[in-house]
């Protein structure tokens, strides 16, 4: 018993002076902001961050010849260290370094989920008099552009709506179809014929999040077009959506794979591969995995219908890693090479291909995959909008909110109040 | 007498079903990792048809397992020499010397234990950062010390109490300096618990995931369990090479085990007894 | 007697300094930015009292809904794992034979890092136990271990025991062997059934083993992180989310609300004190008495 009493009240007294002492502690933790040691002259370094590890021998090439580069023209021994971390573990690590003072000089961020928030935290650099800024494709400038500032240099541009599998559908004589009602007579005939209409993939929170940005990219660009500026003041509901939004969602996942929550994209990727289903509501960004899992399946990009208006069924064209520089980089001249290197005349045609990554620049004469053509026949006629700008946190939202609804957890209206909720937050942030 | 006899076998068969329960996901893992792909979907329990020895070549490549075993031993030794020598002198002194001042300072130590790592994670960030020690496998090690230290003081300070003082009194009568008393006479006496100890810390840190991730930028610089996380974050899902990363990071962990079994068990007894 | 002070501080000094910036700032630093809104990316921030504390507990469903998870967590686990630490520590103790071979396989798992574990598991269940199901006809195996909340709870229950009840067996273990032989044998021989002198003899001769073991699991178990990121991340949706992986979202993937999630994590910090407190407390006080 005083065994006890002993040991409560010490770690009583420790944790009140933990605590109490918090208060003095406040003012130093602000100033500690630390200086990096400068390195010896003629030695650099130079920190990049992309979380893109599946990509690290194309990366790896690419900085190999950058460092060549540098050293043949201003002497200069660079080092680089390369951070590649998982994509989804990717924010709370250049968070944290952020947070800590220890920005890379160059990192990448998503062009139309990341940059605005970076970019008014004073994170990223204007980089509009780069030489790089002139290569740039306009249709994707605007993208990377914020304040009639360029701010980042862009590499990955999405043109996406669903994948399907090219020989399913020629063999069956079926066409991507154009409104949600030749949508069920297509599920219909591959049903009647073995095959699982849509792939599903529910185990991570970026599939159903992308049945969001599907649905208001639509509703804003015809039925509903100021939803978003509506949500970004309170004013707006996703009630006003929740008959697209649920008619897609429940049509998809009804017509779909089992156990869709332990199915992750990367094995989802396999079975589409292997033609166990006909469609998948995700973007070409997969197209790598899919054909190294089956070099000889023929992918095709379309539009996802998401109501009968076949004006609706568009592309959805967005921006996504992107590099940028970083406000605080104590290696500026060598971050701003580094940025135009991607984009150098010599190299950007060998970069951009080996990632498989469609054309942005002027200079960009590879030859691209028949699903970014398929794609571009789309935007060409027009049908095709610029990827909804809308807060992270509420994409994030989506996809664990959609989660539990398909799990059973929770009911539409449920979802529905979730996501305002979630916007109304991020509107407390962002003001 | 019968009865006691069947009764003993019943707890044995009781005992054998629980083990294998217990052993089968080990078993599977280590089975599949020799096996392609489409023979593990075909037949997840059978033998392997042939050793697939090019799983484990290609985990060696994919993961950089030999630098990231470099790292990592790297940051468990120094990590573990650190928290052993700090943690036995501040041990042994505050088990050895009576009163109000030690008594707080034992429970400071103590009472740090209860906090959660995750509520720490970013002013860590920040302070080591500070401190240049970001970044580093080196600075990782520090960061293990000043996180360590206070388990392994009080496994320390309980095994000191076993210790007679007549041993330390003679030798100060015998004109020994006090931290020549502790190096010659004490540290070889603490020799069981230290070993105890740097078993249990160098589990902690051999198979610690946060810290690194946090702190390790650079892939070069990556500890074993980053480079096998990486694998399970790429795209593509190959079973047949997570499987084979995953027995390799397991496997040194599995061989300290075999070793040093008796130190782990009294280590986990010793530390809950004197609690 | 200053002599006694100075060498204490020189021995104590060099873990303290250690222990007290890696540990002790940064934990003032928690509870410091838990009164302010920096957001984590914000060069600047503001106190706000005890706002983050207020919206946590009144304005939060998601937080009280991981505190619910995590608390059925925390009592299933406390519960489920001492029993069958106790119950294997019991029977290993019985027997005469291979007592080592089994302490060995049964604390084998402990060894392997829980996200490790995690991964190993995530393997056991999409792939392995569904073959087992449709060759063994057990079809209970085929079930969707981390799609369905209600299955998802007990996937983590399970890689949780599977990795933990080692340890807790070790030190149960330990304490029955540290009962006198000659006492059970003495009220066996008075005729008490072996159950009998189990309950009467045994078990409150190792109540401080019960009290470890308590403390252990509770403490464990309200951290618990690396299972549930290894194993479901939290989903379906959040159906799956624990506190530490609450304040791990706020802090980095939400709104990188950082001061707030500190908030969260002051409060996690204290239920782990309070809990572990009473615990412990009562727990002594019973041992004493016994």
């Amino acid at each position: 018993m005083k065994k006890s009493l002993n040991i409560l009240l010490s770690t009583v007294v420790a944790v009140l002076l933990l605590a109490g002492c918090a208060a003095n502690k406040a003012e130093n933790t602000g100033n500690q902001a630390s200086e990096v040691t400068k390195a010896a002259p003629k030695e650099e370094t130079l920190k990049i961050f992309i979380p893109q590890p599946q990509f690290k021998e194309q990366y790896d090439k690419f900085v190999a010849d950058f460092v060549a580069k540098v050293k043949a023209e201003k002497n200069i021994d660079v080092k680089v260290q390369m951070e590649m971390p998982p994509n989804d573990q990717a924010p709370q690590i250049l968070k944290t370094r952020l947070a800590a003072n220890d920005v890379p000089d160059v990192f990448a961020l998503h062009a139309i989920n990341d940059l605005p928030t970076y970019y008014k935290a004073g994170y990223v650099e204007d980089l509009s008099n780069q030489p790089f800024v002139e290569k740039i494709l306009d249709s994707v400038k605007s993208a990377v552009t914020i304040e009639d500032k360029v701010l980042a240099v862009p590499l990955e541009t999405l043109n996406w709506g669903y994948l399907y599998n090219k020989k399913i559908f020629a063999d069956l004589g079926l066409e991507p179809p154009a409104t949600v009602t030749e949508m069920k007579a297509v599920i219909e005939t591959l049903k009647k014929n073995d095959i699982t209409p849509f792939q599903l993939t529910y185990k991570e929170v970026s599939p159903p999040q992308l049945f969001n940005s599907l649905t208001i990219g639509a509703m804003v660009n015809t039925d509903n077009q100021d939803f978003i500026d509506r949500m970004n003041s309170d004013k707006g509901s996703y009630e006003e959506i929740k008959t697209e939004l649920f008619g897609i969602f429940d049509l998809v996942s009804a017509n779909g794979n089992d156990r869709a929550l332990e199915v992750s994209p990367a094995d989802g990727a396999a079975a589409f591969a292997q033609g166990e289903t006909a469609m998948w509501v995700m973007g070409p960004w997969y197209a790598d995995t899919i054909l190294k899992s089956n070099p000889d399946i023929q992918i095709g990009v379309a539009p996802l219908p998401i109501n009968d208006n076949p004006n609706a069924t568009m592309i959805n064209m967005s921006v996504s890693t992107s590099l940028v520089v970083a406000t605080d980089s104590k290696n500026k001249e060598l971050a701003y090479d580094f940025v135009n290197f991607v984009l150098d005349d010599n190299e950007t045609n060998d970069l951009y291909k080996s990632l498989k990554f469609n054309p942005i620049a002027k200079n960009h004469t590879f030859e691209t995959y028949p699903w970014v053509n398929d794609a571009l026949d789309y935007i060409k006629e027009g049908k095709a909008y610029k990827d909804p700008s809308m807060p992270p946190a509420v994409k994030a939202e989506v996809g664990k909110l959609l989660q539990a609804y398909y799990s059973n957890s929770i009911s539409q209206d449920d979802v529905i109040s979730g996501l305002d909720r979630a916007w109304k937050n991020a509107n407390k942030i962002n003001n | 007498m019968r009865t006691a006899r069947l009764g003993s076998s019943v707890i044995t068969i009781v005992l054998s079903l629980f083990a294998i329960v217990s052993f089968f996901p080990l078993y599977v893992t280590v089975l599949n990792s020799f096996k392609t792909e489409k023979e593990m979907f075909s037949s997840i329990l059978s033998l392997p048809s042939t050793l697939q020895i090019e799983n484990y070549s290609q985990a060696l490549q994919k993961t950089q397992l030999l630098s990231s075993l470099g790292n990592t031993v790297i940051v468990s030794v120094l990590g573990i020499a650190g928290i052993l020598l700090f943690a036995a002198m501040a041990g042994y002194k505050l088990s050895r010397t009576p009163g109000k001042l030690s008594n707080f300072i034992f429970f400071l130590f103590i009472a740090s234990m209860l906090v959660p790592f995750h509520s720490i994670m970013i002013p860590l960030v920040k302070t080591t950062k500070t401190l240049s020690l970001q970044g580093s496998i080196y600075g990782l090690a520090v960061i293990y010390i000043g996180l360590g230290v206070n388990m392994a003081i009080f496994l320390f300070h309980g095994f000191v109490k076993s210790i007679p003082r007549e041993l330390e009194e003679s030798a100060s009568m015998d004109g020994c300096g006090q931290f020549r008393t502790f190096t010659t006479i004490i540290l070889p006496l603490l020799l069981p618990i230290t070993v105890t100890v740097g078993i249990l810390k160098f589990l902690w840190i051999w198979n610690d995931f946060l810290l690194p991730l946090l702190m390790i930028q650079d892939t070069n610089d990556y500890t074993l369990i980053l480079s096998t996380n990486k694998l399970f974050g790429e795209y593509t899902k190959e079973w047949s090479l997570i499987l084979a990363a995953l027995v390799l990071t397991a496997i040194p962990v599995v061989i300290i085990y075999a070793i040093f079994q008796k130190f782990i068990v009294a280590g986990i007894a010793e530390g809950a007894v004197k609690g | 007697m200053k002599n006694k002070y100075l060498a204490l501080l020189a021995f104590v000094a060099p873990a303290f300094i250690a222990y007290f910036v890696m540990l002790v700032i940064p934990t003032l630093g928690g509870f410091y930015y838990s009164f302010t809104d920096w957001n984590g990316l914000a060069k600047s921030y503001h106190f706000i009292g005890l706002d983050n504390f207020v919206e946590a507990v009144t304005d939060d469903p998601d937080f009280i809904h991981s505190i619910s998870f995590t608390l059925k967590h925390v009592i299933f686990m406390v519960i489920a794992q001492n029993v069958i630490a106790l119950l294997l520590a019991i029977l290993i103790e019985s027997q005469r034979k291979m007592k080592g071979f089994f302490r060995t396989i049964f604390f084998m798992p402990n060894m392997v890092s829980l996200i490790i574990s995690s991964f190993i598991w995530t393997f056991m269940f999409s792939q392995v136990l569904p073959q087992l199901a449709v060759k063994t006809g057990w079809l209970f195996l085929n079930q969707e271990w981390s799609g369905n909340p209600k299955a998802a709870f007990f996937s983590i229950a399970i890689v949780s025991l599977w990795q933990g009840v080692g340890y807790m067996m070790i030190i149960y273990l330990a304490a029955l062997q540290g009962v006198p032989q000659s006492l059970r044998e003495a009220a066996i021989i008075d005729g008490a059934s072996p159950v009998k002198s189990l309950v009467h003899i045994t078990l409150p001769m190792i109540t401080h083993a019960f009290t470890i073991c308590f403390f252990l699991t509770l403490n464990s178990a309200f951290k618990v992180f690396d299972v549930v990121y290894g194993l479901t991340g939290g989903g379906p949706g959040r159906e799956t989310q624990v506190i530490t992986l609450n304040i791990f979202e706020e802090a980095f993937s939400n709104n990188f609300r950082y001061g707030y999630a500190s908030a969260k994590s002051v409060l996690l910090f204290a239920m782990i004190m309070l809990f572990t407190f009473v615990q412990v407390f009562v727990m002594k006080k019973r041992e004493v008495e016994a």
